[in-house]
């Protein structure tokens, strides 16, 4: 398959100026869709800085998302890009990455596209440990069909579905990805841009799967309905509730509750990783065919 | 298709379009009896189709295993009228037997089915398991040497191309014993296991 | 030169004679027409197809991938094949119903793979191990929205290996999902075939031609350019309605130009996408047409009606949708009546007959009672039709 391939890596102009992020942006795509005080775009650009950072190709790399909010980062990203269907991205980008191993794969999810109708997707591209970065914006709600409740929405909380308050309780992502198998899981925040930035550089860099959850702010849908309402009032209280893994370590669960326990949460390095290992497994059946 | 090779003398290699049955209980292999046929059948230059039907149980439930052979393309692949019926088990003969020709074979285990239906048809009623511990001591070996009997009663395959379906079609090491088996079902005497007809 | 289909000729049992399972055949077909990718999830009747390929992809550098569920399998086709990648996926009717919506995503991101299902007796779980053609209308339009279709039906073990192979190029050639249908006997049947008759079939527009120059290099603007990842034009690929940049539009005369263009780039090309075989051509009084298993009991009650005296035209389609227009109603003006007997209620009887009722009468013969219908049922309701017609 890629083996054998030209890998004709594209030819950027050496540039003396440092690059900003709109060398990954269709910027004649602006204005975008998101909402003022929305945090999609914060987290966009901490992917963005990320992959400047690591001087991603943009014929090397595609970004898969789904359906949602999130998910419409890619209708202004300057990579491959594909906007699948709900749910799916990572079932998409399982394809991608299988059949081209040499691409650096990014998949932009949403807390309902990822973990309600794509959580069978996760679980099992966790398992798999096959190399792609998930991101999974986490605004806790529907935002683009005009905030339902979401598996993030949490106990207590108000949607348009759940008028009376939401009784049903959330996912911890984090730990749900790492019993899945996911070898790189951390946690940031549309607040933490920097910490933010990389904790995705350095899971776009882990050979295997990554998942980043990015804690952000949905003021429109979802701050309407739940305290802290307004943009600003929201990242404060991210910065609030936001604490690191080391602090959260000698805490008690009473402590902990409601704090986001962000930075490097799990990494694993001694799992082999999918394309590596059906590579391999290639190698192993064309010997035994040449004997 | 290219020149026939010579077949068996018997009634069923001259016949241009010919339905055969195998039926039995999951586990007697009876699948695989139609599939070794229908490699026979292949080598001996005809037309086949084969398909099966058999119950959820991989043991015990019905099982059967139909195969036609034809000297021009066939276009319906089911059963329409049967030349030859072998039953391995008696809720076989009783299911099936409706479906033989009256000029066709019922070839049935007679340890299995001790009150064989009556019928036009030529019978022949074999002890196959009983044969096969004989032979080769052990009854997995019965489908193999059935259908020596039934190569050997009908000429509904060659000898030869049979040896060579069986041969690449029983598991590794087995060859030799399921041979044994083939050659025991191929020499048995017709005169001896005929039952008259009704 | 190496033949294209060496992997059908590796199933040789003797010289030029081959007995292969009708599951096989197809994953054979597959694998010689190119398939380097298949993704798919087991499923009563059509696992072996999945297991082959789990077998012999690696051998050939290809990528087998067993999935979650059909909905992930059918995905990940598609972005392999977003990737330049041939991809392929088989199931039957459950998983059928799963893909349904990745395939208009398909459909409209015009990503070239192919669906083969194996049916089996619906709705639901139905009965995994019977025979059924009860998904006709599905593969037509179990999508959502206004789509094209391309969907091809076997009724043989030659059919698997050739309709897969025909499936695959149709695919590459007009970007788009193409569906195969097969049913529970089709795919487990074993048969004899010579692989001469793998060469071809009757086409309006001449023979079908296997070679990989089928697919000719510069397309016409009515397909539109591969939206291929990794060729240095990073495209963006959307389900949204877009442009010709990729992107997504509202604009209404854009939209529904590009709907248009979907249409047409099927419709436009019927005389090469109908392959069909018809025999007793302008003999017959009254016509069979059929497909799948059914085609089979057709060919078979030709040749007893003609013993009976009732002269028959039999019209076997291989593709079913885009619907072949123009070989129906040329077969309307010829005969009295159509007969179109279907493991179903009359799916496709339906399509034939607001296609034929200005020239003939149609009638549908349907049974699903998960038993194929025999060509003595069909002679049967022929001489019934013909003496009813003539009494009338």
């Amino acid at each position: 398959m890629a083996e054998g391939e030209s890998s004709v890596a594209e030819q950027e102009p050496s540039v003396a100026e440092p690059r900003t992020i709109d060398h990954y942006l269709h910027t004649d795509r602006f204005p975008h869709i998101w909402c003022p005080g929305c945090g999609l775009g914060t987290v966009t650009a901490a992917f963005l800085r990320a992959a400047l950072e690591l001087g991603l190709e943009k014929d090397r790399t595609v970004v898969v998302a789904g359906i949602g909010c999130s998910s419409r980062a890619v209708g202004y990203l300057d990579f491959g890009t594909v906007h699948s269907i709900h749910g799916r991205a990572l079932a998409f980008a399982t394809g991608i990455k299988m059949a081209h191993p040499e691409f650096t794969v990014i998949v932009l999810t949403g807390d309902g596209d990822g973990a309600a109708i794509g959580g069978n997707h996760l679980i099992h591209a966790c398992r798999r440990n096959l190399d792609i970065t998930t991101i999974l914006f986490n605004n806790n709600t529907y935002g683009m069909t005009g905030g339902q409740a979401s598996p993030q929405t949490g106990m207590g909380g108000y949607a348009t579905t759940a008028p009376f308050g939401f009784d049903e309780p959330s996912f911890d992502l984090c730990r749900l990805a790492e019993a899945a198998g996911a070898t790189y899981v951390a946690r940031g925040t549309s607040y933490g841009v920097r910490q933010l930035q990389k904790l995705i550089r350095d899971g776009i860099t882990h050979p295997g799967f990554s998942f980043i959850e990015a804690v952000t702010q949905c003021p429109t849908e979802y701050g309407k309905r739940n305290p802290p309402k307004g943009p600003v009032q929201m990242l404060e209280n991210l910065k609030e509730k936001a604490i690191s893994r080391k602090k959260a370590e000698g805490m008690t669960p009473e402590e902990l509750e409601g704090r986001i326990v962000t930075g490097l949460l799990h990494r694993d390095e001694s799992v082999p990783e999918l394309t590596a290992s059906y590579a391999r497994m290639l190698e192993r059946i064309r010997k035994s065919a040449d004997e | 298709m290219s020149e026939a090779p010579a077949m068996t003398d018997g009634l069923l290699s001259s016949r241009p379009y010919v339905e055969v049955r195998f039926g039995g209980s999951g586990g007697q292999g009876v699948i695989l009896m139609g599939v070794i046929l229908a490699v026979a059948g292949t080598r001996d230059r005809r037309h086949v189709v084969q398909t099966q039907s058999y119950g959820p149980e991989a043991r015990g439930g019905y099982s059967r295993s139909d195969v036609v052979l034809a000297n021009a393309p066939i276009d319906y692949p089911q059963i329409q009228g049967l030349d030859l019926l072998v039953a391995l088990s008696a809720e076989a003969a009783r299911k099936y037997a409706g479906s033989l020709r009256r000029d066709g074979f019922f070839i049935f285990d007679s340890d299995e089915i001790t009150s064989p239906p009556p019928m036009d048809a030529n019978s022949y009623g074999i002890p196959f398991t009983r044969l096969a511990v004989e032979t080769t001591g052990r009854t997995q070996t019965t489908n193999i040497l059935a259908l020596g009997a039934v190569a050997g009663l009908t000429g509904v395959v060659s000898v030869a191309s049979l040896e060579k379906a069986v041969l690449s079609m029983v598991p590794k090491g087995t060859e030799e014993m399921n041979l044994n088996a083939l050659r025991r079902g191929l020499a048995l005497l017709p005169e001896e296991w005929k039952r008259p007809s009704i | 030169m190496e033949l294209w289909y060496t992997h059908l000729m590796r199933e040789t049992i003797d010289q030029d004679s081959l007995l292969v399972q009708g599951n096989r055949a197809c994953a054979l077909g597959a694998l010689d027409a190119g398939v380097r990718f298949f993704a798919g999830y087991p499923i009563t009747p059509s696992s072996e197809i999945m297991e082959v390929m789990a077998r012999e992809l690696p051998a050939v550098g290809g990528v087998f991938m067993q999935m979650e569920d059909e909905i992930a399998s059918i995905c990940a086709c598609i972005g392999a094949s977003l990737t330049g990648e041939i991809s392929m996926t088989a199931t039957s009717g459950p998983g059928f119903s799963l893909m349904q919506e990745a395939i208009g995503y398909a459909i409209m991101a015009e990503a070239p793979t192919v669906i083969v299902n194996v049916m089996r007796m619906g709705p639901s779980t139905g009965r995994p191990t019977t025979p059924s053609q009860g998904d006709v209308m599905q593969a037509r339009w179990g999508t959502h929205g206004d789509h094209p279709a391309i969907v091809l039906a076997a009724s043989n073990v030659a059919d698997m290996y050739r309709l897969t192979i025909a499936a695959v190029r149709f695919a590459q050639r007009f970007r788009m999902p193409v569906i195969v249908l097969a049913d529970e006997i089709v795919g487990h049947m074993r048969e004899s075939f010579s692989p001469e008759i793998a060469g071809r079939y009757r086409l309006t527009s001449g023979d079908f031609d296997f070679t990989e120059t089928y697919i000719h290099p510069e397309m016409v603007r009515e397909v539109h350019p591969p939206h291929e990842l990794g060729t240095l034009i990073h495209p963006h690929v959307t389900g949204l309605i877009h442009d010709e940049t990729g992107f997504p539009t509202n604009d209404p005369k854009k939209s529904e130009q590009f709907l248009r263009e979907l249409h047409d780039k099927v419709v436009h090309h019927r005389g090469e996408l109908c392959l069909y075989d018809v025999k007793n051509v302008g003999k017959g009084r009254v016509a069979v047409v059929a497909y799948g298993s059914c085609a089979r009991s057709a060919r078979a009650a030709l040749k007893l009606a003609e013993q009976e005296g009732i002269p028959v035209e039999v019209l076997h389609l291989y593709t079913l949708f885009p619907l072949p227009v123009e070989i129906i109603q040329e077969l309307a003006r010829r005969v009295e009546f159509i007969l179109i007997p279907e493991l179903n209620l009359g799916q496709y009887a339906r399509e034939v007959r607001r296609l034929a009722e200005n020239w003939t009468t149609v009638v549908s013969m349907g049974r699903i009672d998960g038993n194929l219908i025999t060509p003595r049922d069909i002679v049967d309701r022929l001489a019934e039709l013909v003496g009813k017609y003539e009494s009338a």
